[in-house]
């Protein structure tokens, strides 16, 4: 991090639990802290259960913290707002309108007027790769480009920060890296600054600039650091990532993180 | 090949008439369809000269199927149909505007739920035609006792399916809609109302069943036109084939409901078809 570069999202000293249907509380994020800079693609990663999701929730205003701040330029957040669009695993293309309807979706409930609407969104459909689908419906179409239409309907409406919590975690392995690839082209050319959950370890190190590692019970940041062997650079192609040198050292060492702050869990869930 | 093989290939094509889950060629579906029919109506026309059965209460099918050509032809009977499918439209279009609101606002917001729901499950559990007598003190004879034991026989169960589809309208659409800036009332309009109005279009087709069997109630109860006054006005006559003409109608009036509900829903969700990708 070097002097010049601004603090976009910030979140401090955050605690989260939840009410159990057995009157018992769970703690699900508890004293977690990191910042997100501007034009940053950060990555949060950690075992199933560690509160990724929960942290993601909160910074799109979906989720209250019960302790602590989290601000995005300096502005606290306290609930949903267009300034911070989140992109889902499930699918969340709305079916009954078209794939340009869709994208046009968010622009048309903040008043943007027809004409710019239609070119924006015309824009954004040809960056996720869409532009002969445009007038087709949802259910016409595979599970990665619903996703892709979910980025472009999120993009087009200019949030200040994207959120995705493990959005190609439901596609095949194929769809999946070639959505990553299109992911490093649109933050690039769009310039946005995203916060996306993973579990996914090659996912986290091929996309992140920045990656916050989660330990489980209570989920709190274990290590949070920018990888160093891909020197702030970003790879429009994933095996020139892959094959830098200090990939593997980087991917051995979040490995066993992942093995020993997942078997922690499991430990801890047994009594 | 060796003989046993050859036995068995040949089992293996020989076309049989039952397999499981196999499908069958559209002429058979069409064959079959029909035959049930030609079974059912040839049973039906044997049955009086076999002498089975009486002719005075079991008339067979030509003698019912003149029986409805003459109360077409010479007894009005179109009346009672136009007032039976009068009475079915306009008691369902009551029913729907009160019931389809109220079900997307208990199933989208809970405050909603929690201050009607108590009220509609317990109205739910009133057999309408319990209310026939108080409804026929309070409003006398005309069409109004019926269209509203029509109306009360449909609305609580049509809001509460309504409530339980709009449940089922996925948070996760809600929320996207949320982080694009929607506020409550967008969200309404544009995500939970267009979510659930497939749903809603089946629930109220389902409901349009049981609306014909109240307003055959009502009609046989307490009614002096309809069809369902008809049939009785038949019964006092003996004459059993105006009743079974009249049970027939009745039956090929809803099917024809069900069909046009059918048709609308594809008109209004061409979506909703999956072109096989
Ligand atoms: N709405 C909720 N109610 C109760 N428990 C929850 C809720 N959301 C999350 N949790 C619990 O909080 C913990 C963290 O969950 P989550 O943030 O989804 O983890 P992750 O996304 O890292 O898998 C889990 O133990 C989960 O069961
Ligand atoms: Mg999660």
């Amino acid at each position: 991090m070097n002097p010049a570069d601004k603090i976009k999202l910030s979140v401090h000293q955050v605690g989260k639990s939840f009410r159990l249907r057995d009157g018992s509380m769970i703690d699900a994020v508890s004293d977690t802290s990191f910042s997100v800079l501007e034009n940053e693609f950060c990555v949060l990663l950690g075992p199933s259960g560690c509160g990724k999701s929960t942290v993601l929730r909160m910074i799109a205003g979906l989720e209250e913290p019960d302790s602590g701040i989290l601000s995005l330029d300096g502005h606290e957040i306290f609930a949903a707002d267009r300034e911070r669009g989140m992109v889902f695993q499930n699918y969340t293309s709305f079916d009954w309108l078209t794939v340009k309807q869709n994208v046009e979706y968010g622009m048309k409930l903040n008043g943007v007027p027809g004409r710019e609407r239609s070119e924006r969104a015309d824009e954004f459909i040809d960056l996720v790769k869409l532009s002969k689908f445009k007038d087709a419906y949802p259910k016409q179409l595979s599970g990665g480009m619903k996703q892709r239409v979910a980025i472009a309907r999120t993009l087009a409406n200019e949030p200040a920060l994207l959120l995705m919590d493990e959005p190609f975690g439901a596609l095949d392995a194929e769809t999946r890296w070639n959505m990553q690839e299109l992911m490093i082209s649109i933050v690039e050319t769009t310039q946005t600054t995203v916060v996306m959950v993973t579990h996914d370890i090659e996912e986290a190190l091929y996309l992140g600039d920045h990656i916050v590692f989660f330990s489980s019970h209570p989920g709190t940041v274990f290590e949070d650091s920018r990888p160093a062997f891909k020197a702030g650079k970003r790879f429009l192609l994933k095996e020139d990532a892959v094959s830098l040198d200090g990939y593997a050292d980087a991917e051995r060492h979040i490995m066993r993180l992942m093995r020993e702050q997942g078997a922690d869990y499991l430990t801890k869930d047994d009594n | 090949m060796s003989e046993a093989e050859s036995k068995m290939k040949r089992r293996t094509r020989h076309k049989r008439w039952f397999e499981f889950k196999k499908p069958i060629s559209t002429p058979a579906v069409f064959t079959l369809g029909i035959s049930v029919w030609v079974i059912f109506f040839g049973l039906w026309e044997l049955s009086v000269p076999m002498g089975w059965v009486t002719e005075l209460l079991v008339p067979g099918p030509s003698k019912v199927a003149s029986a409805l050509y003459e109360l077409f032809t010479e007894k009005a009977f179109l009346n009672d149909v136009g007032i039976s499918v009068y009475r079915i439209i306009v008691s369902f279009i009551g029913a729907a505007l009160v019931a389809v609101p109220m079900g997307i606002l208990m199933g989208s917001f809970r405050t909603v739920e929690a201050f009607l729901n108590p009220f509609v499950s317990a109205w739910r559990y009133l057999p309408a035609p319990s209310f026939i007598p108080i409804l026929l003190m309070w409003f006398g004879t005309g069409d109004a006792p019926k269209l509203a034991l029509l109306f009360i026989g449909v609305v609580w169960f049509m809001a509460t399916i309504i409530m339980d589809h709009t449940k089922n309208v996925r948070t996760e659409l809600i929320e996207t809609a949320q982080t694009l800036g929607a506020n409550r009332w967008q969200i309404l309009k544009s995500i939970v109302i267009p979510a659930v109005l497939p749903d809603v279009m089946i629930a109220l087709r389902q409901m349009l069943a049981v609306s014909w069997t109240y307003l055959v109630i009502a009609e046989i109860v307490a009614s002096t036109n309809g069809i369902g006054a008809m049939m009785m006005r038949a019964k006092r006559f003996i004459h059993t084939d105006e009743i079974i003409a009249g049970i027939i109608v009745i039956g090929v009036l809803g099917l024809l409901f069900d069909y046009l509900f059918r048709v609308i829903h594809r008109l209004m969700f061409p979506y909703l078809e999956d072109h096989g990708r």
